[in-house]
């Protein structure tokens, strides 16, 4: 429990830290805002005041700071500078296709990484062999690379799945969502189906592993109880930095796929300078960043019973 | 390195010659094409055909790999010299100075590396020197990281606390005694770092947050490339994709040889 | 009881393979004590796990090994799994890395009896707690209920001698068993250990590096290097009269007044 609250406390403070140092980059570059606001046509000095004061831009720094953050504690992001629209309601847009679309990797990298890698590991031979060089070959194809050879294969060549868009609707969510998540995963998957196979040889010729076949306990049970129950607590790690990973990952493909979640919403307002947009997404990720990694220590503590008191120690 | 390490490597000096030799060996200018030489095959005039504005795909790979290495470059240059000068000053000052900067580095692992990228662009603007700048300090930590833990067992040992008790400064003994032990972590945390590097400079020039149009690049071409794609000319980004999957896994194979991901500070 | 006859054992290397024992024969009869003594190195742990069939996996194995008369290394399968759970039991050097560091002890002691011997899991908790007494250890509840980091290795390796016991075996195979627990239980671990096996009346080859030891629990002594057995014979002829220049060497080398003696060794 104090372990909890102090990565809880330590959390906070990171990001307020990293939200201060955002704003404070966001406020320290080039060019101001209200130019971007009347895109290039001359307005009267007394309009562009206008829009300053609309916008507090002339306040001092801090205060400016000191009212961003109390508005976006209580769930105010402010307005966006492009399309006038409150960055709260983009977001919560495009929130549910960031999220699908990061759940779904994340399922893909488990079922996909934990078990390839799980059966490359007990089985000798060309399941093995076959993995390991998919694995080796994987983890160096860029996401946005497998997007387009997934798209052109899957959608434009047979036809399976839409090429673009998210659909609506649960299912149709999905359908479209699938191959945008398996692009996405399929880094992740290779690694972590390596690791897990590393993990799993070295259970297997564990003493514990060998003494508990030498016991007369079955096969199947050491492959279970030993084997693949202790691989998982390494590989348990890997998983989470890889599904935390997925975060920055997902920006890349939902531009490939053009899919309307926060990756393009934060692309778009990169380029066009919405630093409004910008700030709340940067934010919201990485608090996302931290919280997933947080879930990851928790879960480990949970499930290897040493954690818990070194910890207390 | 076995037969598998010598064609990584192989391909790798490959890919370098080519870059360096793109002004001299590229048969075409890779920014000009002809409307009228739109979509060729493989022929003798295009050895890999061209793209959708007629430019000579080979030349544009030739001409892509210059700034699909030297932003990697950048990266693990800047990296290794800041990553191992905050991590050997820290161990070396210890206490306070040791503390902060663990804070700080716990402070950029807090960003995903794309989004500090994507924020440094958002202020200075898309260009490959903002993508790898920011990429750079992105990775400090990683480096950082692992040779500060290196650094910080050497530190300990006899042969580093004896010159100290000799009176000889703390500078000397750490470029003389700490830092050749570091030495070979830094090279292998590099080659694994130039792979993910390129990757992730790959997406923000697909994004394009990075390199800039007309100009060739490997996940330039993969992006330009993505209607031909769709229409059936695969040529483009195909092959430019290739190139960068290729790359980066013949270097995590060398990385892998030489000592691993833990060298490069990463869990995974 | 136990017959093993001309054993050879090879593990393979990559160009070449290593030679690890060599024509190695031993007998043991029923409820008698025979020692197996050496060096660590000289193969003794190897002969105990080709009993077990736990050899590596690049391990090749020639010679016979017989129990009652069943071919040993013949056995596959169900019939090798019944074997080493009801006839033969073994209590290896480290404990720690015997036990599954994330299970606790219960589900150790209820594992061997449930899983492998075929007892109720109901019979198998209560037995757990019968046995833990049966090896001395008094809050019952308690260990049971324990992970095994956070009990002592010589706690640990009771509970280890209940496991072996738990079935009781016609043989126990003991491979340095006190090694590498903390000097001051190591006496009251092997009292307990050779208590247990003369009230079963089970009999055990035990592997030690010290012939001291040896002496002290065998009926019987082998005494082996480089994989050969170069002597055997009761404790008190080869202490009196020793025909190898390899047993009077190890005689001489005991340390004067420490009867068992603890090494840094690890596992062979």
């Amino acid at each position: 429990m104090m372990f909890m609250t102090r990565r809880l406390l330590a959390l906070a403070g990171v990001l307020v830290v990293s939200s201060f140092l955002v704003f404070a980059a966001m406020y320290a570059a080039p060019g101001s805002p209200e130019n971007f606001l009347v895109q290039g046509r001359t307005v009267s000095p007394d309009v562009l005041a206008a829009i300053r004061e609309q916008y507090s831009l002339d306040d001092p720094f801090f205060v400016r700071f000191w009212n961003w953050l109390t508005n976006v504690l209580q769930g105010d992001f402010g307005q966006s500078l492009a399309n006038r629209q409150e960055v709260g309601d983009l977001l919560a847009n495009r929130l549910p296709t960031t999220l699908m679309l990061v759940l779904l990797a994340a399922i893909v990298i488990v079922v996909l990484g934990v078990g390839l890698g799980i059966g490359a590991g007990v089985r000798d031979g060309i399941v093995d062999k076959v993995v390991l060089l998919g694995s080796n070959l994987g983890f160096a194809v860029p996401t946005f690379f497998a997007a387009l050879l997934l798209m052109s294969i899957f959608s434009v060549g047979l036809g399976w799945f839409p090429v673009f868009g998210s659909g609506t609707g649960l299912l149709d969510r999905i359908w479209h969502l699938t191959l945008p998540a398996l692009a996405l995963a399929l880094p992740s998957a290779a690694v972590v189906a390596r690791i897990t196979r590393t993990a799993i040889r070295e259970e297997r010729d564990s003493e514990h592993s060998v003494m508990a076949s030498a016991r007369g306990v079955p096969a199947m049970l050491v492959l279970r109880r030993h084997v693949i129950r202790n691989s998982m607590l390494p590989v348990s790690t890997i998983v989470g930095v890889h599904i935390a990973g997925l975060i920055a990952g997902s920006f890349v493909v939902e531009y490939a796929f053009t899919l309307d979640g926060l990756g393009t919403l934060l692309v778009g307002a990169v380029q066009r300078k919405d630093f409004a947009v910008v700030q709340a997404i940067a934010i919201i990720l990485v608090a996302a960043f931290g919280i997933i990694n947080l879930l990851v220590d928790v879960l480990y503590a949970a499930i290897d019973p040493r954690v818990g008191t070194r910890r207390s120690k | 390195m076995g037969p598998l390490g010598s064609i990584a490597v192989g391909f790798v000096a490959l890919v370098v010659l080519g870059a360096l030799l793109a002004p001299i060996i590229a048969p075409y200018d890779p920014t000009i094409g002809s409307v009228t030489q739109r979509y060729q095959g493989p022929s003798m005039a295009h050895l890999l055909g061209t793209d959708q504005a007629g430019r000579d795909i080979f030349s544009r790979l030739l001409w892509g790999a210059r700034s699909s290495l030297t932003g990697p470059l950048i990266v693990v240059v800047i990296t290794a010299v800041f990553g191992t000068t905050l991590a050997l000053t820290s161990v070396w000052w210890g206490g306070i100075v040791d503390s902060f900067m663990s804070r700080v580095l716990d402070l950029l692992f807090a960003f995903p590396n794309l989004l500090l990228a994507m924020l440094a662009i958002a202020v200075f603007g898309p260009s490959l020197t903002t993508a790898a700048l920011a990429l750079s300090i992105a990775y400090i930590p990683y480096t950082a990281r692992v040779i500060r833990s290196t650094a910080m067992r050497e530190r300990n040992l006899p042969y580093t606390r004896s010159p100290q008790l000799q009176g000889i400064s703390g500078v000397t003994i750490t470029t003389r005694h700490l830092l050749p032990n570091v030495a070979p972590l830094i090279v292998t945390g590099a080659t694994i770092n130039f792979g993910f590097a390129m990757i992730e400079l790959a997406a923000l020039s697909f994004l394009g947050l990075g390199v800039q149009p007309p100009q060739a690049d490997w996940g330039l071409m993969v992006s330009n490339g993505q209607q031909s794609l769709l229409k059936g000319y695969p040529a483009e980004s195909v092959l430019a994709g290739l190139c960068i999957v290729l790359t980066v896994a013949a270097l995590g194979y060398i990385g892998e040889r030489l000592g691993g991901r833990a060298a490069a500070g990463r869990k995974a | 009881m136990l017959d093993i006859r001309g054993l050879n054992l090879a593990i393979a290397g990559e160009h070449s393979s290593r030679q690890i024992l060599n024509n190695v024969s031993i007998t043991v009869d029923s409820g008698e004590a025979v020692g197996l003594v050496g060096e660590s190195g000289s193969g003794k742990s190897m002969t105990l796990r080709s009993i077990l069939r736990t050899e590596p996996r690049n391990a090749r194995v020639t010679g016979s090994i017989t129990l009652d008369g069943i071919d040993v290394l013949a056995l596959r399968g169900e019939p090798l799994r019944l074997m080493r759970a009801r006839d033969v039991s073994m209590i290896a050097q480290n404990p720690h890395a015997v036990l599954n560091p994330v299970l606790p002890i219960r589900q150790y002691l209820v594992e061997g009896m449930h899983d492998a011997q075929g007892l109720s899991v109901r019979s198998a908790r209560l037995r757990a707690g019968e046995l833990l007494e049966q090896v001395g250890i008094d809050h019952v509840d308690r260990v049971l209920g324990s992970y095994p980091h956070q009990l002592s290795g010589g706690m640990l390796q009771r509970v280890v001698i209940a496991g072996a016991i738990a079935g009781r075996p016609r043989l126990m195979l003991a491979d340095e068993p006190t090694t590498a627990l903390d000097v001051t239980t190591q006496a009251e671990v092997m009292a307990i250990l050779d208590d247990c096996r003369r009230e079963l009346g089970m009999a055990m080859l035990f592997v030690t590096h010290d012939l001291d030891l040896a002496a002290a629990i065998c009926d019987r002594i082998n005494v082996m290097k480089d994989g050969v057995v170069v002597e055997t014979g009761a404790p008190e002829q080869l202490r009196d009269d020793p025909q190898h220049h390899y047993t009077r060497e190890l005689m001489d080398s005991r340390p004067a007044g420490v009867i068992w003696t603890r090494t840094a060794g690890g596992a062979e």
